[in-house]
């Protein structure tokens, strides 16, 4: 007896009725009968890898494009801070201090002199403050990347069945 | 039928499993064989490649916060000599845009250089062409790219392979503002000179170099690398604008050779100006070499030392005091001479100005009056004072270049006792602008000596550390210290010095120094004029020193530097809110 006759026998209910029983014998021992059950369990074996080769192939697409979105943020990260040291420096050219004495002489204003100046006092004034850059908080650390953006599926497996094992 | 069907099976799945097999063997093979190291290197190289991440440099501020010194975008355009369609063309096109020569860029793409790098040397890949090309040339170029290969025709203009690189470099919006203390940092992004030196490495930060995968599926966690550390400096640029206002003004005027003038709160050691000529704009270091003649002409106020003539004559007096030499009350008969060390000192109009109290002393500024002092304190009283004023030693100050100077003492070989005298008026030895400072400070700070600097807070990583008043020492006593600036303010106040500003007490000192020459003798026809002073004398706020090197115009420092003294603090006392001495006593006593 084959394997997959025995296998066949195992599935099926071995107590069936003389009359059932006959025709399954009928079919199990017809000619064609075994190449349908090797094509069968063929393709089952196909569309297995088939699902399995999908989900891994998906898996590997949505990391690989994952993969290429931080690539394109981290050069986005790259241009923007190269923005804003643009910017920053723009700001301070239009405020520069010749430029600032320049807009105010155009606008008609003139150097304050020593002997034009008049003091008083003003309640509650408090003076100008020592300058402050920061928050005193130290800065946030960016969030790194979640593993799944760069584990493979096996890596996957490999860490569930670690986590299950020590759990 | 079935037979020879099954016989062709039989022939498929043998030729197929043979096949396959053939394949794996071919696999293991190649994978152990002897070239199996250099495939893999092979690999490797196209698997992804090292980068280096430099950090953004770190921003400096003034005392206020406005911006001195930033980043910009700048291009590196160069060429993937694989790429190039048409050398022609990007010769042509960029030889226009950008300046360079025709000739030579195209021989450059046609015959590019060898890489000596690699062992044996290969033909370069990539040449770069022109680095720190302005945004606005770089986008034009871009766009000219583009329109051409949109219309190409095989043989056609093409600017295929030219390439673009944008990354940070450094600008100063304030262009020449502030360049002798800030330096600058050049294409390779070194600092150089200044702060910049100075903190280099805290400014430049931590370059990171990570392998980066070329496979996104492998792609790597860029760690996130923090900017440079950035300076907040103790200068408020609109003093600073002042000062370099009035030097360039006083240069001019007076014909002088350079001027240095420092602004520094005493109490502090906080320098809130600091200007010498010629200043550089820092946005185009590299005509450094057209405007210096040496790297000590960048910033004179600390890298180059001179005789200071006069105004030494101040820590000989507070030295003299100190030590208990004289007192107050003391006075002196000035007979036209002193001899000492076998040479005779003279007065600076060889004339004898009979008796003499200290206040006269100093008004007048007798050499003679001054080589007494020295003589009556000896040696190696007046020279261990002198070094406890930090005079030819390196202050110590934050920023790159700083010169020691040289104080002559007993043990030398080159101390003669006649030294003792010249030097007590200030000739003989050789200061820095900073030393006299720092010096001085102790005089106008209750005997306090502070550390002159320029950095305020350093800002690294979220936290902004300050930094605080660094007394050096005590190299006299608070009640010398008064009594040094008081006879000094009084001097000034009885000689009438041009240096005097209606409303303020002021002390200080004149300085009219003969220049010595290379064969030993002092020239009688070049003078360095300097005057440093405080105010105000009750509550100081700030101490200015200025030098004006061979003026033209006159030849004694109470006629040039003097004046000069004067309108900064006309200037500063504006910018920096210090009402006059009255009025402050008024609002003191509300």
């Amino acid at each position: 007896m084959t394997t997959v006759n025995r296998l066949y026998r195992a599935v099926l209910t071995p107590k069936l009725p003389p009359r059932v029983e006959r025709l399954a014998r009928i079919y199990r021992e017809a000619p064609q009968y075994k190449q349908r059950l090797w094509v069968a369990l063929f393709l089952l074996a196909v569309v297995s890898i088939a699902m399995v080769s999908a989900l891994y192939l998906n898996l590997t697409a949505s990391a690989a494009i994952a993969g290429r979105q931080i690539q394109y943020l981290e050069l986005e990260i790259e241009t923007q801070q190269r923005v804003n040291a643009d910017l920053q420096l723009q700001l301070a050219s239009l405020l520069s201090v010749e430029t600032m004495e320049r807009r105010a002489y155009a606008l008609g204003f003139r150097p304050v002199e020593r002997d034009m100046l008049e003091y008083m006092v003003v309640p509650g004034y408090v003076g100008p403050q020592r300058l402050r850059l920061t928050s005193g908080q130290p800065a946030p650390a960016a969030p790194g990347i979640p593993p799944e953006f760069n584990q493979s599926l096996l890596d996957w497996l490999n860490l569930q069945i670690r986590a299950a094992a020590s759990n | 039928m079935r037979q020879q069907y099954q016989w062709r099976s039989v022939v498929l799945i043998v030729f197929f499993a043979l096949l396959g097999l053939s394949i794996l063997v071919q696999i293991v093979r190649i994978q152990t064989s002897e070239q199996a190291n250099d495939f893999r290197d092979i690999a490797d190289l196209y698997s992804g490649y090292y980068r280096t991440f430099y950090p953004a440099r770190g921003d400096i501020y003034d005392r206020d916060g406005h911006l001195l010194a930033g980043n910009r975008t700048v291009y590196e355009v160069g060429v993937n000599l694989r790429d190039i369609k048409n050398p022609e063309t990007i010769a042509l096109t960029v030889s226009v845009t950008l300046g360079m020569n025709y000739d030579n860029t195209l021989a450059s793409l046609k015959n590019p250089p060898m890489n000596t790098n690699t062992i044996p040397p290969q033909p370069l890949v990539y040449l770069v062409l022109k680095d720190f090309v302005t945004p606005e040339n770089a986008e034009y170029l871009k766009e000219v790219k583009q329109n051409l290969d949109d219309n190409y025709t095989p043989g056609g203009d093409s600017l295929a392979g030219l390439e673009f690189k944008p990354r940070l470099a450094r600008s100063y919006p304030e262009k020449s503002i502030a360049a002798n203390m800030l330096g600058f940092v050049n294409f390779e992004g070194r600092g150089y000179f200044g702060v910049e030196e100075k903190y280099n490495d805290l400014l430049a930060g931590v370059p990171v170099r990570m392998w980066v995968p070329s496979n996104p599926n492998r792609v790597e966690e860029i760690p996130v690398i923090p900017s440079g550390a950035s300076l907040v400096l103790t200068i408020d640029r609109e003093v600073q604008l002042a000062v370099e206002d009035i030097l360039d003004r006083s240069v001019a005027s007076t014909g002088s050779v350079s001027g240095t003038i420092i602004v520094m709160h005493p109490q502090t050691g906080e320098i809130l100006a600091m200007a010498s000529t010629p200043q550089l704009d820092l946005n185009q270091f590299w005509q450094y070499g057209q405007v210096y003649n040496n790297a000590m002409e960048f910033n004179r106020g600390i890298s180059q030392i001179y005789e200071p003539g006069s105004i030494y004559k101040v820590f000989t007096l507070a030295a003299a005091l100190d030590s208990g030499a004289v007192n107050a009350n003391s006075s002196y008969l000035d007979i036209g001479y002193y001899s000492l060390g076998g040479a005779a000192i003279y007065n600076w109009d060889q004339g004898a100005w009979g008796p003499q109290n200290l206040v006269g002393c100093m008004q007048h500024s007798l050499n003679v009056c001054m080589s007494w002092l020295a003589d009556t304190m000896g040696p190696e009283t007046f020279y261990t004072y002198m070094r406890r004023f930090g005079i030819g030693h390196p202050t110590g100050t934050d920023m790159s270049g700083e010169a020691a100077g040289r104080l002559k003492v007993p043990g030398d070989a080159d101390w003669h006792l006649v030294d003792l005298a010249t030097n007590s008026f200030g000739q003989g030895v050789a200061v820095t602008p900073i030393q006299m400072l720092m010096a001085a400070s102790s005089i106008a700070n209750e005997g306090k000596m502070v550390l002159p600097h320029v950095v305020r807070s350093i800002v690294s990583n979220g936290r902004q550390n300050d930094s605080s008043v660094q007394v050096i020492g005590t190299p006299i006593s608070a009640q010398s210290a008064r009594l040094t600036t008081e006879i000094l303010a009084t001097a000034l106040e009885n000689g009438e010095s041009l240096g005097l500003v209606p409303g303020y007490r002021i002390a200080g000192k004149t300085g009219t120094a003969q220049i010595p020459a290379p064969n030993g003798l002092y020239l009688s026809d070049q003078i360095n004029a300097s005057f440093i002073g405080w105010g105000p004398v009750d509550d100081p706020q700030f101490m200015v020193f200025v030098w004006l090197e061979k003026p033209q115009s006159e030849d004694w420092a109470s006629l040039v530097a003097a004046p000069v003294f004067k309108e900064v603090v006309e200037r500063m006392v504006v910018l920096l809110d210090i009402p006059p001495d009255a009025i402050r006593s008024q609002l003191n006593g509300q």
